[in-house]
């Protein structure tokens, strides 16, 4: 190993770092904030597709939707029977939800209808169930999240809340508790009551639905299953647990590669120019180099130490910039760039993001940092090596 | 066309490997044509402090592509999370026409890169530098391999539809599979075996006698008999399962990585072997080469033999 | 043991202007020779300097040194010769003004990687020679303009060359300095060094223990 590694290089290397204080100075700076703004954006979503992973879980795992024109549209629910049918299907839910757009702070509120006595196709419902007594979500009666709470007393509205029926009718309902969840991320803008009053609200038929949902006995089942629905419903779409886990994935790595993309091309932009700065380089630098050249260095030697510059000064900026960004991020709970990617939602979500480091992340910053330095100084390196020492010496 | 963090990486290096390669590209035709160390003009002291920036940008390149190599295979394996039907590598590269000919690109330049570095040490060391000119002409072919795997690389990323159900290796690495690959499970498996270890004892044989241009072209078998034999024979040994044969497989965590080991001392081994029969070089180093060349490749056999021997002796039976 | 055989140098500014350097030079040191390059500014001996230590190469002609023809070395073997067999001795010293005298003197061996212990004995042995032992760390900006010069001449002699140049080496100092100096060239001299020196400081012209004055005018010699 010695061979490879010149350690009194190495210290004359750190030395002349330290003998251009200010200008490397400003390098690591740049660079360091660089490389927390992209650590940062893959911490975040890393941890973001953690929990959506973990909430997907909590997700049925075949929902059924009819398909008119390519839109999604009410469903019969007497379909539900011919699907019991099929081997391997345990069990089936019609679920009635929607969402509700409350003009006058313009947010969505997620309205879920449920029914006492079926089994529920969520733990969060079966629970909701279990504490409140039905009467605070059945009868004119709702039960709702913090999220939903805080948004309605900002309108004034304390006991009750006015829905704007499709028709312009009002229908007063009463506020019959508040619930907390799970995952905050999800319960946060929920409205629970009954399914008839959900249909009410929405204007949907008593005999339809707003999907299916599906449980199957054995998970590895489902792709078999949700075929054959389809090929019973030609006019459904079938979705599976395994669909929208692959789609969260594209999402997410969607919204990252976007960021990344115009990450680099400000990160080449800021190397060029502060190559082009720093390499119309100083008569004492030259003429270091030419004292070098002259006490028995090689061109190859003065590389190697200029290699050993660029990869000190990116990997402590790559250090700086991970370690910054796992404080900021995990520590402080990423303030600002949060919002970016948590959601559309105006209705403030308060959920933490769980620590996750995962090695490929770590990877795939330093591949889009340090050897993007390192090749933007070799054309830089090259020249100051080639330099004609007793030119430079005159 | 998947657009993965990973993936962007992966183009974005490429691109800087392209822009300086060709830099590099166009460095070493105008030095093999050019060079002339004889002559004091004032071309040739240019040309001479060029072959320093070529030489310096194939090191940076080489330096990056190795790790960027595991890096690749990473991301395959990622990927094959989001293919439907993939559950390793092996369903990502067959997802698309380019997948294994990248695959083999990829794997042939690394043994180029690695010989035009040795070329270069050699070079350096000789005062009448008598290996410039044909490094530099190397490097002009090299290039275009590698050119040709940046191409093919974007090629096949692009093409890959996340809609598009693929095989899993279970199908592909069988007999029944419809690709070429089926052919080599109708040999019998003594008949590889006999070859692999055949050809390892030849190889030690020619060490002793050190005859240098046998054993590099017993390394050259060496690498087909080991491949082969690891896909048919001892890879079911390393899943315990006679038919999966996937070498894909091995790099996943649920093998404790061991792909990884196995891949890179073979290739070590057999690339140092290589070289003892291309190098024009002195008595001490093609030494030096086949004593590291007959290390990897003897920690090679011995640890993919284990798996079978262990496993008999845990179980008694052969698969 | 240092032939310039039919030298030439030129020059090339730019397009239109070519200068010079040196035209059709002969010069012969043998080995042990103290040889003091006269001339003004200019007139082309530091050229001729740089291309005893490989610095620079000639447009014409050859530069053997020891029956090696280091004019034709290719650049990586030109200053492997000059680190194993040069010592050069600049005007206004060199040194690296924030580095301490130790690090500055080591600063030829840098590239060797050598063992520590061996870098501590050459070290040692040099400080003691030059008298610099008891500033070894002291960093070079703080010593006075001797000291400075002693660890200039202890840098040139780290790496035990054959040959010691020196370029205008007197150029910065006063008289009692030089003098210094001078005293200092002539122990190396009786420790077998060959040394050629450039300088127009009359201080160095008719002394004996220098072999030979050659003048330089122009890029021409005159004995």
């Amino acid at each position: 190993m010695k061979q490879y590694i010149n350690l009194y290089l190495l210290e004359f290397a750190i030395n002349s770092i330290l003998r251009k204080k200010s200008k490397n100075f400003f390098i690591v700076t740049i660079f360091t904030i660089l490389t927390f703004l992209l650590t940062s954006v893959f911490f975040i979503t890393n941890s973001i597709k953690y929990e959506l992973n973990s909430t997907v879980e909590s997700l049925p795992q075949i929902i059924v939707q009819k398909l008119k024109a390519g839109r999604h549209y009410d469903i019969e629910v007497d379909r539900l029977d011919s699907i019991l049918g099929i081997t391997g299907v345990t069990d089936g839910v019609a679920r009635v939800w929607g969402y509700y757009y409350f003009k006058n702070l313009g947010v969505n509120f997620s309205v879920i209808g449920i029914d006492e006595y079926e089994e529920q196709y969520k733990d969060t419902l079966s629970k909701i169930v279990e504490k409140f007594d039905s009467s605070k979500y059945s009868e004119d009666s709702m039960v709702v999240g913090q999220g939903v709470k805080d948004v309605m007393e900002r309108s004034y509205y304390n006991d009750y809340f006015n829905f704007i029926k499709p028709d312009g009718s009002l229908k007063k309902v009463k506020l019959g508790g508040v619930f907390d969840a799970q995952t905050s991320l999800e319960s946060n803008d929920v409205i629970v009551l009954s399914k008839d009053m959900a249909r009410e609200i929405f204007e949907i038929d008593e005999n339809k639905a707003t999907d299916l949902v599906i449980k199957v006995a054995n998970p590895k089942e489902i792709p078999t299953v949700a075929s054959k629905i389809r090929l019973m419903f030609p006019d459904t779409r079938v979705i599976t647990k395994d669909d929208l886990k692959i789609s969260y994935q594209n999402i997410f790595d969607y919204k990252s590669g976007i960021f990344l993309a115009l990450f680099v091309v400000s990160l080449f932009t800021f190397f060029i120019v502060v190559y082009d700065k720093a390499s119309g380089l100083s008569s004492e630098e030259k003429k270091e180099i030419g004292i070098l050249k002259a006490v028995g260095w090689t061109i190859d030697d003065v590389l190697k130490e200029k290699f050993y510059e660029a990869f000190i000064i990116s990997f402590i900026a790559y250090i700086l910039g991970v370690g910054i960004s796992l404080v900021y991020v995990y520590f402080f709970q990423a303030p600002l760039l949060q919002d970016i990617f948590v959601g559309y939602s105006q209705l403030k979500t308060t959920f933490e993001l769980p620590f996750i480091l995962d090695i490929q992340t770590l990877f795939l910053v330093f591949f889009l940092s340090v050897p993007i330095y390192i090749f933007a100084t070799i054309i830089p390196a090259w020249r100051v090596a080639t330099l004609e020492a007793d030119e430079v010496m005159r | 066309m998947i657009l993965s963090p990973e993936v962007l990486t992966i183009f974005i290096l490429n691109l800087i490997f392209a822009l300086f390669g060709t830099i590099a590209f166009y460095l070493s035709v105008k030095i093999y044509f050019g060079w002339d160390l004889e002559s004091s003009s004032k071309k040739q002291y240019k040309l001479e402090k060029q072959s320093f920036l070529t030489a310096t940008i194939i090191k940076y390149i080489f330096a990056i592509k190795v790790p960027l190599f595991l890096f690749f295979v990473f991301t395959i394996d990622k990927i094959s999370n989001v293919l439907t039907g993939a559950m390793c590598g092996a369903g990502v590269i067959d997802a698309t026409s380019y997948g294994i000919y990248l695959l083999i690109l990829k794997i042939i330049n690394l043994y180029l890169f690695a010989y035009w570095l040795v070329l270069h040490s050699q070079d350096m060391k000789d005062e009448k530098q008598r290996f410039t000119k044909v490094k530099f002409g190397f490097f002009s072919i090299i290039f275009l391999l590698f050119i040709s795997e940046l191409i093919i690389e974007s090629l096949m990323f692009g093409a890959i539809d996340v809609d598009k159900m693929v095989s899993c290796c279970g199908t592909i690495y069988s007999a029944t599979s419809s690709s070429y690959i089926s052919t080599i499970f109708q040999v019998k498996s003594y008949i590889l075996l006999a070859s692999f270890y055949g050809v390892f004892l030849l190889m030690i044989l020619s060490y002793i006698f050190k005859n240098k241009y046998l054993y590099a072209f017993l390394n050259m078998l060496f690498i087909f008999s080991s491949l082969v034999s690891l896909i048919v024979f001892f890879g079911t040994y390393i899943y315990e399962l006679p038919t999966h044969h996937c070498p894909f497989c091995l790099l996943q965590k649920d093998y404790y990585y061991i792909g990884y080991l196995l891949y890179t001392t073979l290739f070590l081994g057999t690339f140092y072997g290589l070289i003892t029969g291309f190098l024009p070089s002195s008595k001490t180093i093609v030494k030096n080469n086949f004593n590291k060349s007959l290390f990897f490749n003897i920690v090679y056999v011995v640890i993919i033999s284990l798996y079978p021997i262990v496993y008999f002796l845990k179980n008694g039976v052969w698969l | 043991m240092i032939e310039l055989k039919n030298i030439n140098k030129i020059y090339e500014v730019n397009e239109q202007h070519r200068v010079e350097a040196l035209k059709n030079i002969d010069l012969t040191v043998k080995q042990g020779e103290v040889v003091v390059l006269k001339g003004a500014s200019g007139s082309g001996k530091s050229t001729i300097l740089s291309l005893i230590a490989g610095l620079s190469k000639p447009t014409s002609g050859e530069v053997v040194v020891d029956s090696k023809k280091i004019s034709k070395l290719p650049d990586n073997f030109a200053t492997i010769y000059r680190r194993e067999n040069i010592g050069f001795i600049f005007q206004k010293y060199n040194l690296i003004p924030t580095l301490s005298v130790s690090d500055n003197i080591l600063l030829p061996l840098v590239p060797l990687n050598l063992d520590t212990k061996e870098l501590d004995t050459k070290l040692n042995s040099v400080l003691e020679m030059f008298n610099i032992a008891h500033k070894k760390d002291s960093i070079v900006k703080n010593l006075s303009g001797g000291e400075q010069q002693r660890v200039a001449i202890a840098r040139a002699n780290i790496n035990e060359p054959k040959i010691i140049i020196a370029d205008e080496p007197t150029a910065n100092l006063d008289k009692e300095l030089s003098l210094d100096f001078i005293e200092q060239v002539n122990g190396l001299k009786k420790s077998g060094k060959t040394i050629v020196i450039a300088t127009h400081d009359p201080l160095f012209f008719n002394l004996d223990f220098v072999d030979r004055e050659i003048g330089v005018d122009n890029g021409e010699i005159n004995l």
